[in-house]
């Protein structure tokens, strides 16, 4: 078992922190107190080089050091040793942070480059494309499917909650549970609870349908298919005010379906707030908080099952699945409709949070988008999916912004770089994939893939038996 | 009908195609419950297909298959496992990335029975003690014997009624081989009825009780083990004996 280690330019650093390591732990310590020590060599390094750069630069930051000092907490201390406990600290931690983020976003410094931490209502649309991603992960990560239309299945539930909470049919009047909707607005009204589990629903059911023909392609051309897939939604989108003819307003064309109504309860709606607590951006945040959890839960159950486990084993080898007893076509389409599922939901929220929804929404440059956030975070791992969704949606939505205003005013030019936002994201995509080529924080699984060597052999020869 | 004699899997008239090339050209094949038959021939004289065939990744076009009286012909290969066909197939096909344990696990994917299946996983480990020790490690990083090892417990693990091996011993050391037809000899002494396609026809031949021999998708001889190992023939041919 040979174990093929990449040589780079860090390897020097790396044999003098080995060195450094046993001077200080001496020669026969154990895993744990090694990458303990690591650990906190680096959170040391981090903070050493933060404070040299950035002080100068920006002023002394309490912020920054106490940003500093949660980041050691998380990540050095060996907190999975822990009997029992000890694994869920970090999720924890980390999901105490996120939930009271609202509360000291203001506050927080200025990251170089970057600018400022982006704002609440950014927080929301990064937790959708996060519980997106991870839906997609299901469908790529686990299955091995290349999907390149999920922007569909997006479009599906945007749509869902657009027309069962708008006054789109507006010669029906039926009212269900609505937040703070008036009984004599016409349309259709239903509770945005109840539609985002429909919204769900539906998309796994097209999932299953787009799935039962297509699934049985492979590889490549079961991407193209699906690619032809994405490219349909927005124009059923787009045309969709006469259906064929008929004048049946389906999806109210390019001007789209706006306002749709918000989430809440009774007469309470996210939209209205409720004093300078409640306020709405921090209610779709909380929400969207809860979402993604519950989307990450079912995800890593899934991971875990039976189902999950077959999965896996006809990304390793779909011949060799089907020989031990797995239902190629019905394991599939699970993960299809699985994935679907997620997309539905988070395109229904996404659609009741901007009040509106738009053919212009779902173009292939989303369904790429967030194939990106896949691929970069480390295709089958929840935690770096989560991480490149995170990182791309900030970028998409304030951070290329905010990078390009610091260029242009301090090298005097005159970019506008969100405009190269596709170029940059491949740019970054290219360089992932030259230099970590598992993702930031790939699955173990994948991770073997690329370091041990396991390579596969052809084998079932189809020419010759 | 069928029960009385113990026949067990009946291959009628099969032809087989890759595409427009007719790989198996009407192929009669009987294996009775307890016995180990096997398949011998050159490369590209069908044996694979035939296996192929039997469970359900490539359908014949024409004939019939059937097991335990049952028409298998057209049946989707986890239905074929389900009934209780499961087979060690041609290179290995390991799970290269799960570890020699997960890839057992695999093999009962149809089971539920949790009991039966750690009884299964013990009883393989019995057979095969080198697996134990390389339970947790990946299966792609596994020496060709020992992945041949663990391709044939995974598909013990089925607890199949007919095991299907193709060839077990294709590429391994000799003293893996004999290790592995006994293995072979002592699985089917078990219980399991075995279908056995091999290269190495004087070893397959020791083994097995019926043999028959393929050539260009279609069956050359069918006799006893011990009646082809005297045919002059198969001796030229696949024995390499004057």
């Amino acid at each position: 078992m040979a174990i093929r280690r990449r040589t780079g330019f860090l390897d020097p650093v790396r044999e003098r922190v080995e060195v450094l390591e046993r001077r200080v732990l001496g020669d026969d310590a154990g895993p744990v107190a090694r990458r303990t020590f690591n650990r906190g060599l680096s959170a040391v390094i981090v903070g050493f080089l933060g404070m040299l750069i950035l002080a100068p630069l920006y002023g002394f930051s309490v912020a920054a050091i106490l940003a500093w000092l949660v980041f050691v907490v998380l990540y050095v201390p060996p907190w999975e040793v822990i009997p029992r406990v000890g694994r869920f600290v970090r999720p924890l931690l980390a999901l105490s942070l996120a939930a009271t983020y609202p509360f000291y976003a203001l506050n927080m410094f200025t990251i170089p480059i970057f600018g400022a931490f982006p704002d609440v209502a950014t927080g929301v649309k990064m937790l959708v494309f996060a519980m997106m991603a991870i839906g997609l992960n299901i469908v790529v990560g686990y299955a091995g499917l290349l999907d390149l239309g999920y922007v569909a299945f997006y479009a599906i539930g945007s749509y869902t909650v657009a027309w069962f909470a708008s006054i789109q049919f507006a010669h029906q009047n039926i009212h269900f549970w609505p937040a703070g909707v008036p009984s004599s607005l016409p349309g259709i009204h239903i509770s945005i609870w109840l539609l985002l589990a429909l919204a769900g629903i539906l998309t796994a059911i097209v999932g299953v349908i787009i799935g039962l023909p297509t699934l049985r392609l492979r590889g490549d051309y079961l991407a193209i298919v699906t690619l032809g897939f994405g490219e349909i939604m927005p124009q059923v989108a787009r045309n969709g005010d006469d259906f064929f003819g008929t004048g049946f307003n389906l999806t109210n064309g390019p001007n789209g379906i706006t306002p749709i109504d918000s989430p809440g309860f009774g007469s309470f709606t996210f939209l209205a707030g409720h004093g300078s607590f409640f306020t709405p951006d921090r209610l779709f945040f909380w929400t969207a908080i809860l979402l993604v959890l519950f989307t990450v839960f079912c995800s890593l159950r899934l991971r875990d099952s039976r189902l999950g486990r077959a999965w896996i084993a006809i990304r390793e080898d779909e011949t060799a699945a089907a020989a031990m007893g797995v239902p190629l076509m019905r394991t599939k389409t699970w993960a299809y409709a699985a994935g679907a599922f997620f997309g539905g939901i988070a395109g229904g929220y996404y659609a009741s949070f901007k009040s509106a929804t738009f053919p212009g929404d779902f173009f292939f440059n989303i369904s790429v988008l967030i194939l990106c956030m896949v691929i970069l975070g480390g295709m089958g791992n929840i935690w770096g999916v989560m991480v490149g969704a995170l990182f791309l949606e900030y970028l998409d939505s304030e951070g290329l912004a905010n990078t390009g205003a610091w260029l242009n005013s301090n090298l005097g030019l005159n970019i506008d770089v969100p405009k190269y936002e596709f170029g940059i994201f491949g740019l970054i995509l290219v360089v992932v994939m030259l230099f970590r080529p598992q993702g930031l924080i790939p699955s173990a699984r994948r991770k073997a893939e690329f370091e041990v060597g396991v390579h596969d052999e052809p084998l079932y020869n189809a020419t010759h038996g | 009908m069928t029960e009385g004699n113990g026949l067990m899997l009946e291959l009628k008239d099969v032809h087989t195609f890759y595409g427009s090339i007719e790989a198996l050209k009407g192929i009669s094949i009987d294996v009775r419950e307890g016995e180990i038959v096997t398949l011998i021939g050159a490369n590209g004289a069908g044996k694979s297909t035939t296996l192929r065939s039997i469970n359900g990744l490539n359908h014949p076009r024409r004939g019939s298959i059937r097991f335990e009286g049952r028409d298998i012909t057209n049946a989707s290969p986890h239905s074929v496992v389900k009934m209780g066909i499961a087979q060690s197939p041609e290179g290995r096909r390991l799970f290269p990335r799960m570890s020699v344990h997960e890839n057992l696990e695999m093999g009962a994917f149809q089971r539920a029975d949790r009991k039966g299946i750690r009884e299964d996983m013990d009883r393989v480990f019995e057979l095969f003690p080198r697996l134990q020790e390389r339970r947790t490690q990946k299966a792609g990083t596994l020496s060709g014997g020992e992945q041949q090892m663990c391709a044939i417990g995974r598909a013990l693990m089925a607890r199949p009624k007919l095991l299907m091996l193709d060839e077990p011993s294709m590429g391994l050391a000799p003293i893996f081989v004999e290790r592995i037809f006994e293995t072979i000899v002592e699985v089917n002494k078990q219980g399991t009825t075995i279908l056995l396609v091999e290269q190495n026809a004087l070893m397959a031949l020791d083994v097995a009780s019926r043999g028959y021999v393929l050539e260009t998708g279609t069956v050359a001889l069918a006799d006893e083990a011990k009646a082809l190992r005297q045919n002059e023939q198969v001796r030229k041919t696949y024995l390499g004996e004057d």
